[in-house]
């Protein structure tokens, strides 16, 4: 993985009104592949080092490269054709079909018609937009969910190796814009563009950023990735900025995989009950864990809940929904854990077959270590 | 559905069948078909320096005001437009009838006949060129910045922004002007015959000067149909010029 992008010192001063320098000698590396939130207080000067990657805003002193080629000796409208382009506002072309504004880039690239029209097909699978249902529609046919995600597809049809994204979901409805973030970030794990993101939404920035540059007054404060920022924030900026939750915000990042414990207290259901009496009495746990012939979870046996007519050990399982996929997100699974009283959520794979189980002790463990 | 359909197209033509209806009954009944008849081949002059007028005229406007409100959009021009904006403004406010007197009154001080066709030609294309400038500049000021940000920033030129993104999003408001600078010359356009520019203007006033109700009607009804006309084949054209995705008067039958 090379570097794909470079900015070397880059600032830029307004001229009048005291030479302010809105972004003041910014350097950073971005390797193939990743994604960089450029995340800051307002007026902190993120969108404007973004936009001087594509030379919208012109460099005062310092330089960006561009996959080794200096950006200032590149012809402006070839550089910004070879640079996806998403903004806020989305920007879609109310004159023109959605087939058209995605094609718009192609056009200019001039590319062949059928080679277009195949980009502009994927393109919408890629985004979950039918093309046979949307394609000939207009941007004002769409809601601002759709119109975005449309915006993501144009700005990645001309197959540029740098996408620049200025608060792409920040006009959407928090419920919308989390599925669109995990739309993209799907998409992103296929396509492994270099994305540079804005947003004024820490919380934003830790969930797609693979670094995060924090800014400050035009200064970069900081630049790591989201566990550093979150363990090992520079000063007190970057911790109040983060916030005194940030420790559970560390949640986020880690799947319920890299915290629960394997061997968990399991029991085939078709057993005679005494087996399970057995087990509560050789131990002192209160809870087992009941599966079918193929490990499936179908419950939670309690060891003070057992009938007693009971003669197997399926008579005593009571159904529950205190379970997890291992590729849920520890917030998600400590949040589960508090929910109900058994004390632990029962991991499982995607086809709810038993893999393990989780404590809060556990993931004590795991921010700990 | 097909009750609904027959309903809507009943509910759309009614009137235009009512006005036409009421239109041929005040021709005949003063007498002017019989007028129009007799003076057949002076009839189809008079139509065709009405046209001419009308066409002329229209066509140096849309021209010329389309390009001028364009132009006035480009960011060098940021502290003319509004002067020119003003000048437009005071200038559309001038009567119809007044433009034609500017026109008899002022051209003859430069050098040049106040008489005749070009005259009212030209009193008429400044009459129409102001609406056209006016609704092109706000047209395409009215085009979202955030639509010309992505367009900008996806590496568009200038000129493919300008033909592809700002005048076709500025059209509906370009054709509202178009439509009503041909509404005011249509109007005007009779007007042209006090200054000997001809057309159906002269048998309106004659009938008016000697009360003969058929001479004027002879005049007038025509005037009236083409004003129709034209408003029609605007109308028409605007479905061509105008993306689906722009038009806000969609009428819809479902």
């Amino acid at each position: 993985m090379g570097i794909m992008l470079s900015l070397q010192k880059v600032t830029k001063i307004y001229p009048g009104a005291g030479h302010i320098k809105a972004v003041n000698e910014l350097s950073f590396d971005l390797e193939e592949g990743e994604i960089c939130t450029v995340v800051g207080p307002s007026g902190c000067g993120k969108t404007t080092a973004m936009k001087m990657i594509n030379r919208l805003i012109s460099i005062s002193s310092g330089k960006i490269i561009i996959d080794g080629n200096d950006i200032s000796r590149l012809n402006t409208i070839e550089l910004r054709r070879s640079i996806g382009y998403v903004i806020q506002n989305i920007g879609l072309f109310p004159n023109m079909t959605i087939g058209e504004n995605i094609a718009i880039i192609p056009k200019l690239l001039k590319w062949n018609k059928s080679r277009i029209d195949e980009k502009v097909q994927r393109l919408l699978e890629i985004v979950n937009l039918d093309p046979d249902e949307y394609r000939d529609r207009y941007p004002k046919e769409l809601s601002g969910g759709q119109q975005q995600r449309i915006g993501v597809a144009r700005a990645m049809a001309g197959d540029p190796p740098i996408m620049l994204m200025d608060e792409p979901f920040g006009a959407i409805d928090p419920i919308n814009r989390e599925h669109l973030q995990n739309e993209f970030l799907k998409i992103q794990e296929k396509v492994k563009k270099t994305i540079v993101f804005v947003t004024h939404d820490i919380n934003e920035a830790i969930k797609m950023g693979d670094k995060i540059c924090l800014l400050k007054d035009g200064q970069l404060v900081q630049f790591a990735s989201p566990e550093k920022i979150l363990t090992h924030p520079e000063n007190d900026f970057v911790a109040s900025f983060v916030g005194r939750d940030r420790t559970l915000k560390r949640l986020n990042l880690f799947t319920i995989k890299r915290a629960m414990k394997d061997n968990p207290p399991v029991i085939h259901q078709d057993e005679i009950i005494e087996t399970a009496r057995n087990m509560f009495s050789k131990t002192d746990i209160r809870y087992l864990i009941a599966v079918d012939g193929e490990g499936t979870l179908t419950g939670i046996v309690d060891k003070h809940d057992i009938p007693d007519k009971a003669t197997c050990v399926k008579d005593a399982v009571t159904p529950t929904d205190a379970w997890l996929t291992v590729h849920s997100s520890l917030k998600d699974g400590l949040s589960e854990i508090f929910t109900h009283d058994y004390g632990f959520l029962v991991v499982v794979d995607d086809s709810k077959k038993v893999l393990g189980w989780l404590h809060t002790e556990d993931i004590k463990e795991m921010l700990k270590g | 559905m097909i009750f609904r359909i027959g309903f809507q197209l009943v509910k759309r033509l009614a009137p235009v069948f009512l006005t036409i209806l009421f239109i041929v009954w005040l021709y005949t009944y003063y007498g002017a078909w019989d007028y129009t008849i007799k003076n057949i081949s002076e009839f189809f002059r008079l139509i065709f320096e009405h046209f001419a007028l009308v066409v002329i005229s229209m066509f140096c406007a849309v021209l010329v005001g389309v390009t001028l409100g364009t132009i006035m959009t480009r960011k060098s021009m940021e502290k003319t437009s509004s002067a020119i904006m003003a000048v437009v403004n005071i200038w559309q406010s001038v009567p119809s009838l007044g433009v034609i007197a500017l026109a008899y009154g002022f051209l003859p001080l430069i050098g040049f006949s106040g008489i005749g066709m070009v005259p009212a030609l030209i009193a008429l294309f400044f009459h129409a060129v102001a609406p056209i400038v006016r609704n092109t500049y706000a047209g395409i000021e009215s085009v979202s910045k955030d639509v010309i940000e992505a367009a900008t920033g996806m590496g568009m030129t200038k000129k493919q922004i300008l033909f592809q993104i700002e005048l076709p999003n500025a059209m509906p408001v370009i054709a509202g002007g178009v439509r009503t600078s041909t509404a005011i010359i249509v109007g005007t356009a009779p007007l042209a015959f006090l200054i000997g520019g001809g057309g159906l203007g002269f048998w309106i006033f004659t009938g008016i000067a000697l009360v003969d109700m058929g001479i004027m009607m002879a005049g007038a009804v025509p005037v009236a149909i083409i004003a129709m006309l034209f408003d029609y084949c605007l109308c028409i054209s605007e479905k061509f010029l105008v993306s689906r995705g722009v038009r806000t008067d969609e009428i819809k039958i479902d």
